[in-house]
Parts: C-alpha cells; sequence; structure tokens
C-alpha cells in the first residue's frame, strides 16, 4: 500500500431529482494501488456513490452534487469536465455481465476504437494485453471472432473487465461484480481484483462483507447516505470505532 | 397445465367452441387461397403463370391481360416509399428513446400512434386535394430543374408534372408507413438493457456512439422485422394510392407519370369487368397479392420472433 | 481537430438529425389533421347529417343515409367478428397454452392482422356476391369482420396470458369446472383489455373503404335493407372525392372529418383505459 492518493472526496452531498437527498456530507480518500470496500445495508448509497465517480448519474436528468472529487488534484465533478475524457480514466463494471452484441475480439477493442486506435496490429495487441490481464486469454484465445454470448457468465463478466481494461484506466470501479455469478465464478474475480490492485486503483461496492473482509485493503461502512466509518480493512472487521460499525459486520442487522 | 374437461359436458362444449373460433384463422387463410385460385382459374388456363407475370398488355377490349404493369407500379411505389420512410421512422425512434426529454417521450409516443390510426382514405384524400396540387405546381418542376439536369436521373423525371403519379403516390404511402415503422421501431430498441447503454457510457463512449454500437445491432433484428411488416403492409395498401395514381396499365420509366398497383387496379375495375375472363384476371391479380404479401409478412414475423427471442437470456 | 472533437461533432449532427425526423413526422400530422379539420369543418352543418343524398349536381344534398349505413355494418361486424375473435383468443391462451398448435394460429393470425384488405373484398365477393348476382350489405359487414378477427384474437390471447395463473388455481381449488373459471374469473380479470382490444379493433373497421367497394358497395338512397347495397361513409367519400362536383369534394372533406374524429376519440379512448388499468 503506498501513500499516494488517486481519489479525495471532500464534503460531497448528492441530491436525486431535485430535493431528495441521497448523500450526506461525505469525506474520504482512495489510496493508489489498493483495493477500497464500500459496504453497508440495501439503500444505504454505496453505489450512488461510486456512480459518482465517473458521473453515471449525469445521464438521467434532476441531478445535483455538491462538494469535490478531486482526480490528481482536479475536480471532477466541476462544470466544464469532460466526461468522455474522465469515463476512460475511470472504468466501471455492472452487477451483470454486459456483453455488447459483438465478437469477443470487437468487444475488447471498442474502447480502443472509440478513442480512435484502427491500426490492426496495435488493436490486436492491446486486446491480448487486456485478456492476459483479466486472466481470460487462454480460455478464449482460439475463438476471438465468436459472439461474446456464447460465453459463461463468469467467463462474460472476465470479458467486461477485459473491455474497460483494454484502455487502460487509472481507477476500475466495481459495483456488485459477483452477485450475480457462482461461487467458483465469484472466487475467480476475487483472485482477479487481487492481481488487478497492483496496476490499478480498485474501489469495489459489496453487499457480500466476507468478500470485502477477504480482498480490501481499505474499507468504507456508509449507512443511509453518510460515511460511518473509514479505515483500513483490518481494523474495520477486528476493532471498529464505531458501535454502528461494529453492530453491521457482526450481523447484528443489516 | 391444462386440466382435463372429460367429466363435463358443458366444458367440452365450451372448449369446443373455442377451438373451432380459432380454427377459423386456419379455415380464413385455406379458404382466400382456394377461392381466389378457383376464381383465377380461366385466366390460368389462358395465360399460364410465367406468361402472366411478364406480360405487360391489360386490354380489355382484345382481352389479353398481364400482371407485369400492375406489379412493376407495386414494387416501385413500395421501394420508393420505404425508401423515404424507412429513415425517417428510425430517426423518429432514434428520437423518442435516446434524444427526447422524459415529458416529451409520451405525447411523441402517442402522437405516432394517432397517425398510425388515421384510416388510409383520409391520406388518400388529403394527398389527392392537397397533395399533388403542391407537388404538380412546387415540387416536381423543382425536381425537373435539378435532378432532372443530372445524367442518370433525368430519365426518372420525364414528362409533364401533373401531381397524378408514381411519386407522389410514393410520398404519400411513405407517410402512411413512417408511424407504423417508427412504432416498431421504438419498440426493439426498448429492448436494450439499461445496463449494457451504461455500459458504453461507462468506457467513454457518447450518445450518439451508444445508439450506433450499442442499440441498434441490438435491436436490428426487431427493426428489421419492422422494416419489412412495413413493406408487406405498403404492398397491400389501396385508398391511400388510388387517388393519386391514376391506374394507367403500363411500365414508365419516369416517376412523373401515372401508373397502376395491383390494388388500385382491383379498386377501380373490380365492378366494371365486362367479361368473364376480365374478371377472372382480376382475381389472378388478386391471388398473385396475396401471395406476396402473405410471404413478405411471413418473413417479417420470422424476423420479429427471431429477435424476441435471441436476446432475452 | 482532434479525434474526440469529430466524435463530438459526428455526434451532434446524427442526433441533430434524427430530432429533425421526429419533427417531420409531427408536422405531417398536424398539416393533414388541419387540413381535414379546415376543409371538413365548412361543410359540417345539419343538413349533412339529417339529408339523404340529392340528384348529382343539385345542391342540399347530405349524408345521413351513409351514417346509417356505416353504423349498420360496423355494428353487425362487430357482431359477427367479435365473439370468434375472443373464443379463439381464449383457446389459444387457454387450452392450447404452450401448445404447437397454438403458436401456429397465433403467428398465422398476425399475418392476417396486415394482409391487404382489398383481398378479403375479393373474397367475400367471390363467396357472397357473384353467386348471387346483387351487393349486400351481409357481405360488406362480413368482410369487415373478417378483418376484426385476427385483431380481436391476438388481443384476447395476450390480455388473458397477463393474469396470472395462480388466480386461476384459486378457483380450481374451490372446485369450478374450468369453462367457468375462464368466464367468471380469467374473463374478469383482463376484462378492461379485452374491451379494449374490441375498441381499437372498431376503431380499424370503421376507417376501412377497400372492403366495402365491391361488397357492399354504395347506395346513393336512404336504405336499411343488408341484404342490397348499403350506403357507407367510406366508400362515399372515395365516389365524392373522384367526382367533379365541389359539393361533393366538400361533403368528402365533411365525412373524413367525422371519421377521424371517431377515430381518433375511441384510439385515444382505448390507450387511457389501458394506461388506467394497466399503469402503463
Amino acid at each position: 500500500m503506498t501513500d499516494n492518493i488517486a481519489l479525495e472526496i471532500k464534503g460531497l452531498n448528492f441530491y436525486y431529482s431535485g430535493d431528495s437527498l441521497a448523500l450526506k456530507n461525505i469525506n474520504l480518500t482512495i489510496y493508489e494501488k489498493s483495493v477500497t470496500a464500500l459496504i453497508g445495508p440495501s439503500g444505504c448509497g454505496k453505489t450512488t456513490l461510486l456512480r459518482c465517480f465517473n458521473r453515471m448519474h449525469d445521464l438521467y436528468p434532476k441531478h445535483r452534487y455538491e462538494g469535490e472529487i478531486l482526480l490528481k488534484g482536479h475536480d471532477l465533478l466541476a462544470n466544464g469536465m469532460d466526461l468522455i475524457g474522465l469515463r476512460s480514466r475511470i472504468g466501471m463494471v455492472f452487477q451483470k455481465p454486459t456483453p455488447f452484441p459483438m465478437s469477443i475480439f470487437d468487444n475488447i477493442a471498442y474502447g480502443l476504437k472509440l478513442k480512435g486506435i484502427r491500426k490492426k496490429s496495435e488493436l490486436e495487441q492491446r486486446v491480448e494485453s487486456a485478456l492476459k490481464h483479466a486472466a481470460l486469454w487462454d480460455e478464449v484465445k482460439d475463438k476471438l471472432a465468436h459472439s461474446a454470448y456464447d460465453l459463461s457468465g463468469g467467463q462474460q463478466q472476465r470479458l467486461v473487465i477485459a473491455r474497460a481494461l483494454a484502455v487502460e484506466p487509472e481507477i476500475l470501479l466495481f459495483d456488485e461484480p459477483t452477485s450475480a455469478l457462482d461461487p467458483i465464478s465469484t472466487t475467480k474475480i476475487e483472485e482477479l481484483v487481487t492481481l488487478l490492485k497492483n496496476d490499478i486503483t480498485i474501489i469495489i461496492v459489496t453487499h457480500n462483507m466476507q468478500q470485502a473482509a477477504r480482498i480490501s485493503d481499505w474499507t468504507g461502512f456508509l449507512m443511509l447516505g453518510e460515511l460511518i466509518e473509514f479505515d483500513a480493512t483490518e481494523k474495520i472487521f477486528t476493532s471498529p470505532s464505531k458501535k454502528l460499525t461494529e453492530d453491521y459486520v457482526t450481523g447484528r442487522f443489516g | 397445465m391444462t386440466p382435463s374437461t372429460k367429466k363435463n359436458p358443458i366444458d367440452l362444449l365450451f372448449a369446443v367452441l373455442t377451438a373451432v373460433s380459432s380454427l377459423s384463422i386456419i379455415l380464413l387463410i385455406a379458404g382466400i387461397l382456394v377461392v381466389l385460385v378457383f376464381e383465377s382459374s380461366l385466366a390460368i388456363h389462358k395465360f399460364g403463370v410465367f406468361k402472366f407475370i411478364f406480360t405487360i398488355d391489360w386490354d380489355p377490349v382484345r382481352k389479353i391481360f398481364g400482371a407485369a404493369s400492375t406489379l412493376y407500379g407495386t414494387m416501385v411505389t413500395t421501394v420508393l416509399s420505404m425508401l423515404i420512410a424507412i429513415p425517417v421512422a428510425v430517426g423518429i425512434a432514434v428520437f423518442i428513446t435516446e434524444i427526447a426529454p422524459d415529458f416529451l417521450k409520451g405525447p411523441i409516443g402517442v402522437t405516432i400512434e394517432l397517425l398510425a390510426a388515421i384510416p388510409s382514405i383520409i391520406y388518400g384524400m388529403w394527398g389527392l386535394f392537397t397533395l399533388a396540387p403542391i407537388m404538380a405546381n412546387y415540387i416536381e418542376p423543382a425536381l425537373q430543374a435539378t435532378l432532372g439536369k443530372l445524367p442518370l436521373f433525368s430519365i426518372l423525371f420525364k414528362g409533364t408534372p401533373m401531381g397524378i403519379d408514381l411519386l407522389t403516390a410514393s410520398v404519400i404511402l411513405s407517410i402512411m408507413i413512417i408511424p407504423f415503422t417508427a412504432s416498431i421501431s421504438r419498440d426493439a430498441f426498448n429492448l436494450t438493457p439499461e445496463v449494457v447503454k451504461e455500459s458504453a457510457y461507462a468506457l467513454g463512449a457518447t450518445k450518439w456512439e451508444v445508439v450506433k454500437n450499442v442499440v441498434i445491432p441490438y435491436s436490428k433484428l426487431g427493426v428489421f422485422g419492422g422494416c419489412v411488416l412495413s413493406m408487406g403492409r405498403a404492398i397491400g395498401e389501396t385508398m391511400a394510392v388510388a387517388f393519386v395514381l391514376g391506374n394507367n396499365h403500363q411500365i414508365t420509366s419516369s416517376l412523373l407519370n401515372a401508373a397502376a398497383t395491383i390494388t388500385v387496379s382491383l379498386a377501380n375495375e373490380f365492378t366494371e369487368a365486362d367479361s368473364d375472363i376480365y374478371l377472372s384476371s382480376l382475381f389472378y391479380l388478386a391471388l398473385v397479392l396475396f401471395v406476396l404479401s402473405f410471404i413478405t409478412l411471413f418473413i417479417a414475423k420470422l424476423f420479429l420472433i427471431r429477435a424476441e427471442r435471441k436476446y432475452s437470456r | 481537430m482532434t479525434h474526440e472533437t469529430k466524435r463530438k461533432i459526428e455526434g451532434f449532427v446524427a442526433l441533430f438529425l434524427s430530432t429533425l425526423a421526429a419533427f417531420i413526422g409531427l408536422f405531417w400530422l398536424i398539416f393533414i389533421l388541419g387540413d381535414v379539420l379546415i376543409n371538413g369543418i365548412g361543410a359540417l352543418h345539419l343538413n349533412f347529417f339529417l339529408n339523404d343524398p340529392t340528384p348529382a349536381g343539385v345542391a342540399g344534398g347530405g349524408l345521413r343515409n351513409a351514417f346509417v349505413g356505416q353504423l349498420m355494418i360496423t355494428a353487425f361486424a362487430t357482431l359477427i367478428g367479435v365473439p370468434i375473435g375472443v373464443l379463439g383468443g381464449t383457446f389459444l391462451a387457454e387450452y392450447a397454452r404452450g401448445k404447437k398448435l397454438s403458436q401456429i394460429i397465433s403467428i398465422l393470425s398476425d399475418i392476417m392482422v396486415s394482409v391487404p384488405s382489398i383481398i378479403v373484398g375479393t373474397f367475400i365477393y367471390a363467396l357472397m356476391i357473384k353467386p348471387f348476382g346483387h351487393f349486400s350489405g351481409w357481405a360488406g359487414a362480413t368482410a369487415l369482420a373478417i378483418i376484426m378477427i385476427p385483431v380481436v384474437l391476438r388481443t384476447t390471447e395476450d390480455m388473458l396470458s397477463l393474469v396470472p395463473w395462480t388466480l386461476r388455481e384459486a378457483a380450481f381449488a374451490l372446485g369450478a369446472p374450468y369453462y367457468k373459471v375462464i368466464i367468471q374469473v380469467v374473463y374478469r380479470g383482463a376484462a378492461t383489455g379485452i374491451f379494449t382490444g374490441i375498441l381499437l379493433s372498431i376503431a380499424r373497421v370503421a376507417g376501412e373503404t377497400a372492403p366495402l367497394l365491391f361488397t357492399s358497395f354504395n347506395n346513393n338512397f336512404f336504405s336499411m335493407n343488408m341484404n342490397g347495397p348499403m350506403p357507407s361513409l367510406t366508400v362515399s367519400i372515395f365516389q365524392y372525392a373522384m367526382g367533379p362536383y365541389d359539393d361533393w369534394h366538400a361533403q368528402a372533406w365533411a365525412a373524413s372529418l367525422v371519421i377521424t374524429l371517431f377515430i381518433l376519440l375511441i384510439t385515444i379512448g382505448g390507450r387511457l383505459i389501458l394506461k388506467w388499468r394497466y399503469k402503463l
């Protein structure tokens, strides 16, 4: 774990549909090349918080941000922020695997083509690199032209991760990436996350506390839109400072 | 799942009643085919199959009839109207699903459905009294002066613009099929899961890139099926074109000339047929149209079924 | 120009064209409806509804006979077509649910919905006009009924399928035979949907001209005799519009206005009912 900071969240408030306050005064530091887990009961705002980082909320009307999220010193909530550029620096993997209706190769190459990379040799090299990075290369190297829908659920999720990795983001956001997968695929994804953190900063939302305990370095516990506690994972799960945190991680509610 | 109906006689009666009612569909289709073949047998016997399809003559006096001129008219109006309608309809569908703010989506959707509900005779009336004069006085002369001067296009725009011609008929037809095509395309686009679109946005795609690379490929089976369905309807459209086509049995290269489609000929001549062979030939035309539209609609349905199945995993 | 700027421009142009297309679509609707309104209102006066047609060229005629004729033909078409359609849809959704036969009939039905209506006219002509030597309102009604059947059948099938199976099981558990379950429970659950389907099918045939052209034909006099040629609004519009007299043209517009309003009202009404009931 290094002490370099990837994201600095300062005084973040978030409103849905004008006045419905979903996140209250969030102050948080995400460290580079580490895994930060966001946990909390349903509806606590962890996914809402995650979607602030790549400004997913901007796709839907009547949202409002207050506060700052600093990416290497620049506030990504600022009005003139280039969202397209932002989203190639901060990638996202969703709960359900979402392959595009294309071949495996074209799926991975999609983000690269968006950025204007056309040269076949460069595309091939970067697709192979991304698939290796996502631990999927050996399973699909002979069928890159096949439809992405031919893969199993677990493979599709790794495909989606490879797709996000291909554009070489600084930060990768995971929104409950294994909740739709079987235990074996889940283990594979968790191993992958542990490998990836050597190169990329990872923020993962999960409702599975054991998962958070297994793979994360830092953990933030949210409830009703507020960040109750944020600390090293080991501390959160063995000796949390707040009673609410302790009640949650020991299963007294949730 | 379905419980046995053996015990109760009323149950059996009701079941039989409903079964017979549903079989009426099969009976109707078979019945239409049989009746049309029977009624055209005189003409089939006299003109054969290939000869009838390729004969241009339509002469009630000499009693020689051929389907070529009406098939030509049907094909030209259908193709031309589709060329105009499909881009507009898909554009409308993209607007409704991706661009329009939420408060507009409903009203515009309703507007499209209302347009689709207007009966074809209204389009025909409007075409005759409003569009045809505009075409004759402004649009057709303008086309003659511009596109008509280009080498390849000049044959398309020869003749005196009167407004009663293939071009006007095609324009009316296209206005008629736009709402229907837009509606089906919109439904197809809406089948794309929100999460897949979000994934594309998360990679930094612009809104248009999401439409072009994700939504349209995802729904292409449904959109294509919708287009084939619209084509099937265009082939069989009568009243919208009957007012502005002229019913002139000829194959003409100029879009500014009158022509005839199978439907328009049937509408105008069915009650005028004064000989058995004339009537039989009209039935023969009806048979050709029935087979043509049935096949087109069947293909459309196949695409639409595959569209529903393919991505619902 | 950077690649990114190029992407943004391409996107803007494409989306602008789509918006243009949408407004073109809206434009036609307003243009056409506006025309029908403007031209039709001029000829709408009481005599239009109360008088029968006068001889050609004589002013003051109306289309009372056509209104009555259209009503009668449509009413009988509904009486013939709707029961067959509802019962047919019931078979597909209940007794034959999931079976191959049900799928086949469903697909054929969808095709029949879009089959050219003039073909139905020729079919009925061969069966009901040619053998008897005269036009008849019954033939017109039958032709319209044939067009209604597939529409009603499919909407009934869809609406019945929306009723959850558990509702039927609850009725069975109380000891009801299947036909009672259908009539007393399932129909009641799907009633609004089926009713709307019927309304929309009526809207569909109310504007049909082609199938009437050589079945019920037309009649310049008032007639309620379904055994002979019957006057209808749609065929009258066709004849008047193609005719030489301005007075006829005016009446054609007026009749068009009435039909359009009628159909739009039913269509909007039907959708509102569906929206309210199923909270779409």
